[in-house]
């Protein structure tokens, strides 16, 4: 691999009283990675995105963003160095529009200060208009623009998991973090996800971490998995190398894989 | 400048033991009130603003239970009365049943069709409530002169005084000796009395027996003050004992039923997860009134004893601040946390009454609100409550 | 940027504030034109609010403490240095505006502080715990009055400025709502972890809010101190804190206009029933019982009824009529009762009885508030208009 390193975890590890939920879990991601994290439930998936975006900090064990350590920063601290994320059990701005919800992504970009947004000048008046035109082209790209002024809250479900993707990517990371975004999807709107989820990968140059509970999706997708049980890392490769894995067989022991 | 030690120096010790006696009744009164806001918090997550006009109800039907009962200013004029425990207890039943009426009448009309609404909206009818009751109440209820419940009708006035250091019993029997001789000075001087035209218009003879006497008392007085400061007197209102012992009977009982019955564990299961708890098979609703018939019958029973032990005018506005601080415990105690609220309510009491004895007591009402907010910065979930986590 | 529709409505507004001050000051006595000035403070204070609450999304109830800052604030200064300043009244009044702000903008940024650690009703006491703080220590404060009132404030009353205030506020908060930095606010009010992984700076935001609302409410204080010429403690009691709040729910929680008119609606009902003659018994009691029978009724249509629009419209005007007509027979019946007949109420003494009421009766039958979360436009008068008429049927509910 010639690309740089993104992401780096080096033993992240955390602790909740006695419960180890991810123990010294190790992998990397280079730029323009399509990158799995799959595991049974409970397995840490979704503490692991927490500490990479700063909802925990690690009790033990480092995470490096482009060769900077991050651990310990507050959240929004980590979207502005470029880490943005979805979330697993829907978190938007229920009352607010579509377009809004986006426009919110785009807060990182805001040069305009609070007075002049108070006192309407137009500074904050061309920004708005600015960021509500990259919004809008966003929601194209996610195939939202026919929803743009519906209350987010109205949206149906498979929707809202675009709509989830298209926030973050207002923020305009260079990881994006998508954590279960096909959950309660059916197969087609599962198809036409993935067909997104590389548009966005290869027209963006964004790198992408995702984590999915559908191993089809995820192994025709991904390019590269890492598998974790109890909050330990059992395997990491390429698609076809995992799915072979007695480990991983045993841990997902009664789930069709 | 005073320096912080001469502060502390200059404060009278003695008196300390004394003033944590008073806190005690004051902290079960709290402790009473702070059990309704934080059981219907714990259920419906409400922060209940009538409770205090519940309080102000129960302290109301105590007044006219005793009214009824012969303690009323007109029939106390004609007659004096000796009262019983048994009038006491019926004004506290009546106090209990009436607030657990209103309490119930209140849930069921301004709160149960509020329910799945937001809750800054049923926040709102609550103030509404609140409001309704205060004003509403003085339209019908006497308010001015505000009225008290006599204190005849509490059996148990005076207090029981228990020595702590006993007195020097040199000056002891110098003092016994003093209050002989002024005895005999009275006595010789109520004699004269009866020979005398007039209290204005002595003759010698009386002056000269009254001066005696005065002399006499003074010196009685100088004496016993002397022997008193020697040793050091508790002396505990039996009314405080009274409220302090019911309250922690109230709690047993409490404790008992929501750790050992099956309603207890339904109310328990509502606390926790509302929905959830209806989905199991539980009617909330049956729970919501339970919840409100112990938390009101509880605020009526702290209301009885406010009024008859520790006596307060009544006006339909009185129990106002009395409501905020007694929420201010439950807050402190953790909000929802039955334990809690009685922690939270003697913590208040006494640091009111620590005030007080500091001399400082015009910031009395201040000092709720600073340690509640000092303890909250320090412990987001009050002293015993867990602030939740929030899942991510 | 359209600067001639912005000129255009600077202009109008103050020709507005001037239009209200002159219109209160040849057409009512003093009485009247305080009301027209504390109407207008109370716009101030509720929309302030609105910020805080339904903006942000933090539940401050101790609103008044800020007021009381600005008003202490600016009372103390004009009375010991307005004899010795050269500048105009107006002039002195808009920097004691200034100064009150200030203040106030200190003690909301240290109100603002617990917000970070503490959520929902934690925070609502603590708010409420600051103001009532506030009030103890000016209590204690010789220096401030103490417990008597801080009087011999020079008199500044200046309608207008009252009313360019509350403009001003109402104009701040709607451009907050229309740039892309004050939907941060919105989203900081919807979900606080999902804004901060978006890049939302929440620390920021919650304070500036607590800072923001807090300097109009001080601003308003000011004006309160320099129109009453002396102010108490009680002035800012937990009532107040409470009337505000109401207001700002009872408008729509997060919803300017609501604010605005529940806030001069409020504040003009129990004024209006001061002033009524006196009411019988009866007639209360015939009131009290078909207003109860009337929200139940109104209630059952709202939920159980499911026919056009038109026509539950119908239903609502023909259950408020039928109340009428029933109260009328009621209170005629009672009136034959000798107790009841003979008892009398004067409209001061059931003015906050019917305040209270209201808040019940209107959180009872439309609980999202009058505006819910809508802002006045001629769109929603066109919507509600398709609505009735059966038109527009997928439009929003209003």
């Amino acid at each position: 691999m010639s690309k740089p390193v993104v992401l780096d975890l080096k033993d992240a590890t955390i602790r909740f009283g006695g419960l180890i939920a991810v123990n010294k879990v190790n992998f990397n991601i280079h730029e323009g990675d399509l990158f799995g994290l799959i595991g049974p439930n409970g397995a840490g998936k979704t503490t692991c995105f927490n500490l990479i975006t700063g909802v925990y900090t690690p009790t033990e064990g480092d995470i490096f963003f482009k060769g900077n350590r991050i651990n310990g920063l507050a959240p929004n601290k980590i979207a502005a160095r470029g880490i943005c994320r979805t979330f697993q059990n829907i978190r938007l701005f229920g009352s607010l529009s579509v377009l809004e919800n986006v426009v919110v992504g785009g807060f990182l970009r805001h040069r305009t200060g609070l007075l002049s947004a108070l006192a309407y000048l137009p500074p904050a008046i061309h920004e708005t208009a600015a960021l509500r035109v990259q919004a809008m082209e966003l929601l194209e790209v996610l195939d939202l623009a026919d929803v743009a002024d519906v209350r987010s809250r109205d949206l149906p479900y498979g929707k809202q998991r675009r709509l989830e993707i298209a926030r973050a990517m207002a923020t305009g990371p260079e990881l994006l973090l998508l954590d279960e975004p096909a959950a309660g999807m059916n197969p087609n709107e599962k198809e036409d996800l993935a067909e997104t989820v590389r548009l966005i990968r290869d027209n963006f140059g964004k790198t992408i971490l995702l984590i999915e509970h559908d191993m089809k999706f995820v192994m025709n997708l991904c390019e590269k998995i890492v598998v974790l049980d109890h909050g330990e890392e059992i395997a990491q490769g390429p698609p076809a190398e995992i799915r072979n894995n007695p480990k991983v067989i045993e841990a997902y022991l009664g789930e069709a894989v | 400048m005073d320096s912080g030690l001469h502060l502390v120096a200059g404060l009278d010790w003695g008196a300390l033991p004394q003033n944590l006696i008073l806190a005690i009744g004051l902290g079960a009164v709290y402790a009473l009130i702070a059990l309704g806001y934080t059981m219907v918090y714990g259920v419906l997550k409400l922060i209940n603003f009538a409770h205090s006009e519940v309080f102000m109800l129960g302290a109301y039907t105590a007044l006219f239970t005793s009214y009824w009962l012969g303690f009323s200013p007109e029939a106390l004029q004609q007659a004096s009365r000796e009262s019983n425990w048994l009038n006491l207890l019926m004004m506290l039943l009546a106090s209990m049943v009436f607030c657990a009426v209103v309490g119930v009448i209140i849930e069921f009309f301004a709160y149960r069709p509020m329910r799945d609404q937001p809750r800054i909206a049923s926040l709102i009818t609550a103030i509404g409530v609140s409001l309704l009751i205060q004003y509403g109440g003085a339209l019908v209820l006497p308010v001015s002169p505000p009225p008290s419940i006599n204190e005849a009708v509490n059996p148990y006035r005076g207090s029981i005084p228990v020595q702590l250091i006993a007195q020097n019993p040199a000056l002891a029997a110098e003092a016994a000796k003093a209050k002989e001789a002024f005895d005999v000075a009275d006595a010789a001087f109520q004699e004269q009395m009866k020979a005398e035209r007039s209290e204005f218009d002595l003759s010698p003879r009386g002056l000269e027996l009254r001066t005696a006497k005065q002399v006499a008392e003074r010196n009685y007085r100088t004496v016993r003050k002397k022997a008193e400061d020697s040793g050091r007197e508790l002396s505990i209102p039996k009314g405080q004992m009274i409220m302090f012992g019911t309250t922690v009977m109230l709690m047993a009982v409490l404790t008992w039923l929501v750790l050992k019955t099956r309603t207890g564990r339904a109310m328990r299961a509502a606390s926790h997860d509302f929905d959830t708890a209806s989905l199991m098979g539980i009617s909330v609703n049956r729970i919501v009134t339970i919840t409100f018939i112990i938390g009101s019958a509880l605020a009526g029973a702290g209301a009885m004893m406010q009024a008859t032990f520790i006596g307060t005018p009544l006006t339909t506005f009185y129990a106002v601040s009395l409501g905020v601080k007694a929420f201010v415990a439950a807050v402190l105690g953790g909000i929802g946390n039955i334990p809690g609220a009685v922690l939270g309510g003697m913590l208040m009491a006494l640091a009111e009454t620590l005030v007080v004895w500091m001399g400082k007591s015009e910031w009395k009402d201040a000092i709720a609100f600073v340690i509640l907010i000092v303890v909250l910065l320090f412990r987001p979930g009050g002293l015993l409550g867990s602030a939740k986590v929030e899942k991510v | 940027m359209n600067w001639p529709i912005r000129i255009g409505s600077i202009v109008l507004a103050i020709v507005v504030c001037f239009g209200i001050q002159y219109l209160a000051t040849t057409m009512l006595k003093s009485d009247g034109q305080r009301l027209v000035a504390l109407a207008g403070l109370y716009v101030t204070l509720a929309v302030s609010l609105n910020m805080i609450n339904g903006i942000t999304g933090q539940f401050s109830i101790g609103h008044a403490a800020f007021y009381c800052v600005g008003a202490y604030i600016a009372g103390f200064v004009s009375l010991r240095f307005f004899q010795a300043q050269p500048l105009q009244p107006v002039l002195w009044l808009v920097v004691m505006m200034v100064l009150g702000a200030a203040a106030a903008c200190v003690a909301g940024f240290v109100v603002g502080l617990p917000s970070l650690r503490l959520r929902g009703d934690y925070l609502a006491i603590v708010t409420l715990g600051f103001g009532e703080i506030i009030r103890i220590v000016i209590q204690n404060t010789k220096e401030l009055g103490g417990a008597y009132a801080l009087d011999k404030i020079p008199a500044i009353r200046e309608i207008w400025l009252v009313w360019l205030l509350a403009i001003v506020t109402i104009a701040v908060s709607r451009n907050l709502l229309k740039t892309a930095r004050g939907l941060a606010f919105l989203a900081v009010r919807e979900d606080e972890v999902a804004s901060s992984a978006m890049g939302v700076n929440v620390t920021q935001i919650k304070v500036t809010a607590f800072v923001l609302g807090s300097a109009f409410a001080g601003a308003a204080g000011a004006l309160l101190a320099h129109y009453e010429t002396s102010i108490l403690p009680t002035t800012f009691s937990m009532d107040v804190s409470f009337i505000i709040l109401t207001m700002v729910v009872l408008g729509g929680s997060g919803s300017i206009t609501g604010s605005a008119l529940a806030a001069v609606s409020l504040f003009y009902l129990p004024e209006y029933l001061r002033s009524q003659p006196p009411v019988s018994g009866a007639s209360l009691a015939a009131a009290v019982i078909v207003i109860v029978a009337v929200v139940a009724v109104l209630r059952r249509i709202q939920h159980h009824y499911h026919g056009t629009v038109a026509k539950k419209v119908g239903l609502y005007i023909g259950s408020i009529v039928g109340g009428v007509v029933a109260k009328l027979i009621l209170g005629a019946l009672f009136g034959l009762i000798p107790a009841f007949a003979k008892a009398s109420y004067t409209g001061d003494k059931l003015r906050m009885v019917i305040f209270a009421g209201t808040l019940i009766i209107v959180m009872l039958l439309r609980p999202q508030g009058i505006f819910a979360h809508h802002e006045f436009s001629w769109t929603l008068i066109r919507r509600l208009y398709d609505k009735v008429r059966g038109k527009g049927a997928q439009g929003a509910p209003a």
